[in-house]
């Protein structure tokens, strides 16, 4: 029975469709969860919005731009203060957040106004920004704000300024994916080809779908420079708004998370023919594989393997020494969708964890197709699992470390389970080389931590063996 | 410091509203978020928001932050198909799963949000249609379904909260034998302060039931795993709060419409107060309850209250004395702390509130006291946001020497390099705070120390007379 009906879900038995418990000799394609569709109220599901998909995930990375979100204030309030992208200007973007504080009288007169005020009063207060996003939101989309006219409008009487504005109130699409995709189309079909930038190599990328979480795309550009490759527009890690507008002139684009961002890959080598290549930077074995595609498509194959040669040299005793101890643990990923298809193979073959479940937020059936190829046989696939969902696999695998968001990472504590943050990470970069040995060191220091056997101890039964694991130096 | 005398007689109390329609980094959430907060205090309760998934996704992630902590709360999940069509059904199926799926469960509080409010759908005919299919298959199970509207284009957090506590008491809330119980409102505090409370209904021996009884938001991890992250106010608690001797409510925005219900409805007498921060609001608190039950002050608390002047009489004139103070974020915390504030000689002359209840505030009793109690210039801006914090430090219009406020404002005071001591909600940046109290004497104590140990690691930092602190 490859399809599995959890206890906890005899009353909701669609969700069957949902978990899939992979077996030997299947064709995986034949037991693929259903992914992408609604989910059934009051299940206590994990998902988001799509407003936040394009503001929380995408727009709001940007360190150069206003995000002015046009609705009450919740929806600015709930997308600030919770995402770790730090960028190398002082982290302007997660400073502030601007919304138009809509009140009753805009629900039934309009709020257009509000938004063009708002527009103005944020680009007067801050006059050294001169890019600016602007959001619906669910109340703003049901009345029919026209927010593009509003920001035409201003853009006119401030010639120096650019709005871009995402049509994406958070009841569109199922899920935070939909954002994704809203702003993906809405920029390639807007913004894409309004500027050109200065051209400094024969060699230029565009690196999509990385969001510079705890210096990530900071770290990988290290790569890039010592490869000579200039990046033409990072898809939104550190990112600037008119890098983004040069995206057609890049020669390829590299796409690290497809779900988020490979929409805006895909138009590009429809419109403007520039290839798409797809790659995980997350693992050693992965990132030289990445670097060795990018290097092949540039003819630069000998500084590719130079570079992997020299992080070799210097991270993978490191790696091996976290890998020696953390052989057999047992990892459960509990993310948005594609770091299920990123890590799981990563982490067995770096660290020879199992990972023996994966839960998905916002992932395709695509996703699955591909989290499921890669992963482990005996281990559940479960799309937008919900919390007693999750009670119940974690007694079926009972996992020795949970990658997931803070807030379930607080749930597991009490079972005794550390956790990892799966989205903004412990103590990161975790892509490439140096990151992969951080996401070892942060998973051996969740693992071996004396609190949570000391957590199993009922001091009422006398001395028993508390079976600690003991650390050791590094 | 330079001797400062200021020239002025008569000091000066402005209040004016923030001048910009929009805002540049809200102070509150929206009140579908303040609603979840209050929902979550009930024993047996998990909220349903009626809204799109991020208005409760995120609500959650936020009181992780906070509390470090997991909450239940569910998401009806509203689609397009429901934005055209209406959503009801989906509310009726969020219930029903919920039934189903959590045996344990006693209290729905259903939770609208801006869109469903727009969208026009009908809560309490849902309810109707709930409560009959909820009587079919569960007969012997009474599930409460409470009504909360909480468009987020109203209002805020703040009013949010206030509007559930409301709707949860007439709901439950049932004419009954009489009690001889004290009802207390303590508003949108933590679980130290709900400790420090019921240490003190515990010394005077009041038999009083908290609405809402917050204190198991601090949970621990047990040997058998069990999560006891809940609320501790029970359904018999929110049925009897009508058949209770009298009413106390400790703050005038958030649970205090509950409390004039209770009066309203079932003649419970409300005792209003101010929110007990500081010395002097503490003692008040403390009159008004022995007033109320006959109870006498006993020694105990004259002892506590001793403890925290002693502690606090070391800091106020050597290091607090003539210190500019900003203050941001809920009314009752704000007004309440600049009251402190006075009490320990510092000088809060910028006081943000929120949200838009500006004519509200005028009439609030605690501002006519600053008013008449203040020897320097005071602003209080409402409808404030924390740019009208930022924008005066940063075109030099205020001199700041503190800020007290939520976590939501770091970036203020670590650029402008100002000490700032994290108060009220949220404080993900501190460790462990929702464990110490901010009221009664105890809470005036920690916070006067928490301010001063602010001071001392910032002369620290910026080497500003540190010297000072190796003989104090």
């Amino acid at each position: 029975m490859p399809m599995v009906l959890l206890n906890c879900d005899k009353d909701i038995p669609e969700r069957q469709k949902h978990i899939y418990l992979k077996a030997p000799n299947e064709s995986t394609r034949e037991f693929l969860p259903i992914a992408n569709a609604a989910t059934i109220p009051g299940t206590l599901s994990e998902r988001g919005c799509a407003f936040c998909g394009a503001k929380l995930v995408i727009g709001g990375v940007l360190k150069d731009t206003i995000q002015m979100i046009h609705g009450p204030i919740g929806c600015a309030y709930d997308t600030w203060h919770t995402k770790r992208y730090p960028t190398d200007n002082g982290h302007f973007n997660m400073k502030y957040v601007w919304s138009t504080d809509m009140k009753e009288s805009h629900v039934v007169f309009g709020g257009e106004k509000r938004l063009e005020k708002s527009i103005n009063e944020a680009f007067d207060e801050m006059p050294e920004i001169k890019r600016m996003i602007v959001y619906t939101t669910c109340p703003t989309a049901l009345i029919g704000d026209d927010i593009k006219a509003v920001s035409k409008k201003v853009m006119s009487e401030r010639p120096e300024v650019d709005i871009f504005t995402v049509e994406c109130p958070g009841f569109a699409g199922v899920s935070q994916s939909k954002g994704h995709h809203v702003l993906n189309i809405g920029w390639i079909n807007e913004k894409v080809d309004t500027l050109e930038k200065e051209i400094t190599s024969e060699y230029t990328m565009n690196f999509i779908g990385d969001f510079n979480i705890q210096g990530d795309t900071q770290l990988l550009q290290t790569y890039w420079d010592k490869l000579g490759i200039q990046v033409v527009s990072h898809f939104t890690g550190n990112g600037t708004y008119d890098d983004l507008r040069c995206m057609q002139q890049a020669k390829l684009n590299v796409v690290n998370c497809a779900r988020s961002s490979g929409y805006i890959a895909n138009e590009l080598k429809k419109r403007y023919g520039i290839p798409r290549l797809d790659i995980d930077s997350w693992g050693f074995s992965y990132m030289e594989e990445g670097v060795r595609k990018i290097c092949a498509f540039f003819g630069i194959e000998e500084r590719g393997e130079q570079l992997i040669a020299e992080e070799r040299a210097k991270w993978k005793p490191k790696l091996d020494w976290y890998k020696e101890r953390l052989k057999g643990k047992k990892m459960a990923i509990w993310t948005g969708g594609p770091r299920l298809w990123h890590w799981t193979k990563s982490v067995e073959n770096d660290l020879g964890i199992e990972v023996v479940a994966m839960s998905s937020k916002f992932g395709h059936e695509e996703d699955f197709e591909k989290v499921i190829a890669r992963g482990r046989e005996g281990t559940y696939y479960i799309d937008d699992g919900n919390e007693l969902e999750f009670f119940e696999i974690i007694d079926l695998v009972k996992p020795d470390v949970i990658f997931t968001g803070p807030r379930v990472g607080e749930l597991v504590k009490k079972m005794h389970i550390p956790y990892i943050n799966g989205h903004g990470y412990h103590n990161g970069p975790y892509m490439g080389f140096e990151g992969f040995v951080n996401l070892a060191r942060d998973t051996y220091n969740a693992i071996y931590n004396p609190l949570r056997h000391l957590a199993a101890v009922d001091i009422r039964e006398g001395a028993v063996d508390s079976n600690l694991l003991f650390r050791e130096a590094v | 410091m330079p001797c400062e005398i200021s020239d002025k007689s008569v000091a000066e109390v402005k209040i004016v509203s923030k001048k910009r329609a929009g805002i540049i980094n809200p102070m509150y959430d929206c009140q579908p978020a303040g609603a979840q907060y209050a929902g979550i205090g009930v024993k047996d309760s998990i909220p349903l928001v009626h809204g799109g998934q991020g208005c409760t996704m995120f609500v959650r992630l936020l009181f992780a932050q906070h509390f470090k902590e997991n909450f239940d709360i569910a998401s009806t999940s509203l689609h397009e198909e429901s934005a055209v069509f209406g959503g009801t059904r989906r509310v009726e199926e969020g219930v029903m799963v919920l039934a189903r799926r959590y045996p344990d469960l006693r209290i729905i509080p259903i939770i609208t949000t801006c869109s469903t409010e727009v969208i026009g759908d009908d809560i309490e005919g849902s309810i109707n249609v709930c409560e009959r299919a909820l009587k079919k298959e569960f007969p012997d199970r009474q599930i409460y379904l409470a009504p909360v509207h909480t468009p987020s284009f109203k209002g805020s957090q703040v009013s949010g909260y206030d509007e559930c506590v409301k709707s949860m008491i007439k709901t439950v809330a049932k004419k009954g034998a009489p009690t001889g119980k004290l009802n207390v409102f303590p508003g949108w505090v933590n679980p130290g302060d709900i400790t420090q409370l019921k240490y003190y209904l515990s010394e005077m021996g009041v038999d009083a039931t908290l609405f809402m009884d917050t204190e198991d938001f601090d949970s621990p991890m047990m040997p058998d795993k069990s999560i006891q992250t809940h609320g501790r106010t029970t359904i018999e608690d929110l049925q009897d709060s009508a058949n209770a001797k009298a009413t106390l409510a400790l703050a005038r925005y958030e649970g205090a419409a509950a409390a004039a219900y209770l009066e309203e409805a079932h003649n419970v007498p409300n005792h209003q107060i101010n929110t007990p921060y500081g010395i002097k609001n503490t003692d008040d608190m403390l009159r008004k309850i022995s007033e109320i039950t006959g109870k006498p002050i006993p020694d105990s608390l004259v002892r506590e209250r001793g403890i925290a002047l002693d502690a606090m009489a070391d800091l106020a004139h050597m290091f607090f004395a003539n210190k500019k103070v900003a203050i941001f974020g809920h009314a009752d915390l704000v007004l309440g702390l600049a009251q402190f504030c006075l009490e320990v000689e510092l000088e809060p002359v910028l006081l943000l509130i929120g949200d838009d209840q500006g004519s509200k505030y005028k009439k609030d009793p605690r501002i006519e006291e600053l008013k008449n109690s203040v020897h320097f210039d005071m602003e209080i801006v409402h409808n404030a946001d924390l740019w009208d914090l930022e924008r005066r430090i940063k075109k030099g219009e205020i001199k700041l020497d503190l800020i007290m406020g939520h976590s939501k404002g770091r970036y203020i005071a670590i650029d402008a390099n100002i000490p700032m001591v994290r108060v009220g909600f949220p404080t993900f940046d501190r460790a462990g705070l929702y464990r110490k109290p901010t009221i009664g004497y105890k809470g005036a104590m920690e916070l006067a120390e928490m301010t001063a140990n602010a001071m001392f690691a910032h002369m620290e930092y910026t080497k500003d007379r540190e010297w000072i602190l190796n003989t104090w």
